[in-house]
């Protein structure tokens, strides 16, 4: 039977006295079925002075709430993007009034609805777009959605397992998403600003695993936008290995960029690893096996053939940096080549070079040995007048991973 | 490091899918890595241990992705080998051999 408004009214006065955050959350979406029926109710033309009626219905600001939605929905039903994302946004924003008062049953409610209003924000600011029209939704979403976050942080009066802080991280999960999506990466400092000021919320590792893989996922491209390797690799380390392993767009995603981090430190994805993500496969199988070959040539034609992919995804840099550790396997083979000797003629190693076709002068190839010391992938020293490499004894070509604080070192 | 490379990337729309093709596109990944991709909502909100690579980890309690001697089979930390046989080891030993002994051999 197709629902009213008056059902639909006491289906969601039903839920909030049952407390039942899932069927709020279901009774809110946009894509639920009994839209439809709404809608035809109101011959697909609900106004606010028609549903003004049902005011004080159910208590505040639920009435509100629905009355909004129907409206977010027949604005849906049109494609009119933009009169969708305002409207949503004033459901949102009573929301918040009810949200502020409660405890943690509310927070499926938040979440779904938060969610529609990013997607509402999303399709708000294509529409503008396609019709030349400036918008800024996704913005104005990420603020709104970061008035969330500091109602989820503000409850001090829920008993510990029932609070608001149990939003928390999902949250901001959304509002980095948000401020990636339309690139306006600086302004998500404020959000995590914030967080770490108020230490007063459960440790992440006791959130659900889907809020601490994605908080750590865009936490962890936020490190690596900035250079801060170290953290970078730490925070998607951890998404990764907390990831579900069938969610493989988000653990292929997560790997892109772990992966390029993990290579500069000095691990190889093993074949086991490359096999099960194709995508990842594709764009670095050619870095790894030059790395594993010392084979120069092939990594600066990897390096080439994907230049255009690498700077898209903002990895070109990275993958420069990794020529390093393909040079340190050239240099060893050299090593190897001259049966360990600990003293070894620069000019071996230039030799090394030209055989990759790599044309350079002897200072170069001096600069580029030095440079393999300080960096810690050669143990040993130069005796410049005799242009002489002379080496350690013992491991002096100790393995990539064993550098110390390889990351900061780049 | 230089620091021009800014932390907001360049500006570049290249497709934008609507909600619904976004929501769609959920499990099979088509195509090939995108700037633009999102990170997708999870089905689930929690799950095991089980149910993630931790699994990869043999022994279960070293730090993930350590790759100690073997601990995770998903990455490698020493691929160096001492094979003189293979091909480029061979040409670059003839070449080495050509540079000749002594500490300024012929530079061209």
């Amino acid at each position: 039977m197709p629902m009213n408004f008056v059902t639909y009214l006491t289906q969601l006065n039903d839920a909030l006295a049952a407390e039942n955050g899932q069927n709020i959350a279901y009774l809110l979406r946009p894509t639920s079925p009994h839209s439809k029926d709404l809608l035809k109710e109101y011959k697909l033309n609900p106004t606010r002075e028609k549903l003004s009626y049902y005011k004080l219905t159910i208590q505040e600001p639920w009435d509100e709430i629905a009355i909004q939605y129907v409206l977010t929905c027949s604005h849906v039903a049109r494609r009119r993007s933009i009169d969708a994302f305002k409207e949503h946004t004033q459901l949102v924003s009573h929301f918040y009034n009810f949200f502020g008062q409660n405890s943690g049953w509310t927070l499926p409610v938040l979440f779904s609805i938060l969610r529609d209003l990013r997607d509402l924000a999303f399709d708000a600011d294509f529409h503008a777009r396609f019709n030349g029209l400036k918008s800024d939704s996704m913005e104005e979403s990420a603020r709104t959605i970061t008035k969330a976050f500091t109602l989820c942080l503000q409850d001090r009066t829920s008993p510990p397992d029932q609070s608001r802080k149990w939003g928390v991280y999902y949250v901001v999960g959304l509002v980095l998403k948000c401020y990636f999506r339309v690139r306006r990466i600086s302004l998500s400092k404020n959000v995590l600003r914030a967080l770490e000021a108020n230490r007063d919320i459960p440790d992440l590792s006791y959130y659900p695993k889907s809020h601490q893989v994605t908080f750590r996922y865009y936490l962890g491209m936020l490190r690596f936008l900035n250079e801060e390797y170290e953290m970078a690799e730490e925070e998607l380390t951890h998404a990764f290995y907390q990831c579900h392993v069938e969610a493989q767009a988000n653990q292929e995603r997560i790997l892109t960029y772990l992966l390029p981090l993990r290579l500069l430190k000095g691990y190889l994805p093993s074949d086991l690893l490359l096999k099960r993500f194709p995508h990842v496969r594709e764009l670095f199988s050619p870095f790894v096996a030059a790395i594993r070959a010392g084979d120069i040539a092939a990594y600066d034609r990897a390096l080439d053939t994907r230049e255009k992919k690498l700077l898209e995804l903002n990895l070109w840099l990275t993958l420069e940096k990794g020529r390093e550790i393909c040079l340190r396997g050239l240099f060893r083979k050299v090593w190897i080549a001259c049966e360990k000797e600990t003293r070894i003629p620069i000019s071996k190693f230039h030799a090394s070079l030209r055989i990759c076709g790599i044309e350079v002068d002897s200072e170069e190839v001096e600069c580029l040995v030095a440079n393999q010391i300080y960096k810690g992938f050669i143990r040993g020293y130069i005796s410049h007048e005799k242009q002489m490499m002379v080496l350690a004894n013992t491991n002096a070509f100790p393995k990539p991973v064993d550098r110390p604080a390889a990351l900061n070192f780049l | 490091m230089s620091s021009s490379t800014s932390t907001s990337k360049p500006k570049t729309e290249g497709k934008a899918p609507s909600k619904s093709e976004e929501k769609q596109e959920a499990r099979p990944h088509l195509g090939v890595l995108e700037e633009d991709d999102e990170f997708e909502e999870f089905p689930a909100a929690d799950w095991d241990d089980s149910q993630t690579d931790m699994g990869a980890l043999v022994g279960g309690s070293q730090a993930p992705g350590a790759a100690k001697s073997g601990a995770d089979k998903l990455w490698e930390d020493n691929w160096d080998d001492d094979d003189i046989e293979e091909d480029f080891s061979v040409q670059l030993r003839q070449e080495l051999a050509k540079t000749g002994k002594g500490s300024d051999a012929m530079e061209s």
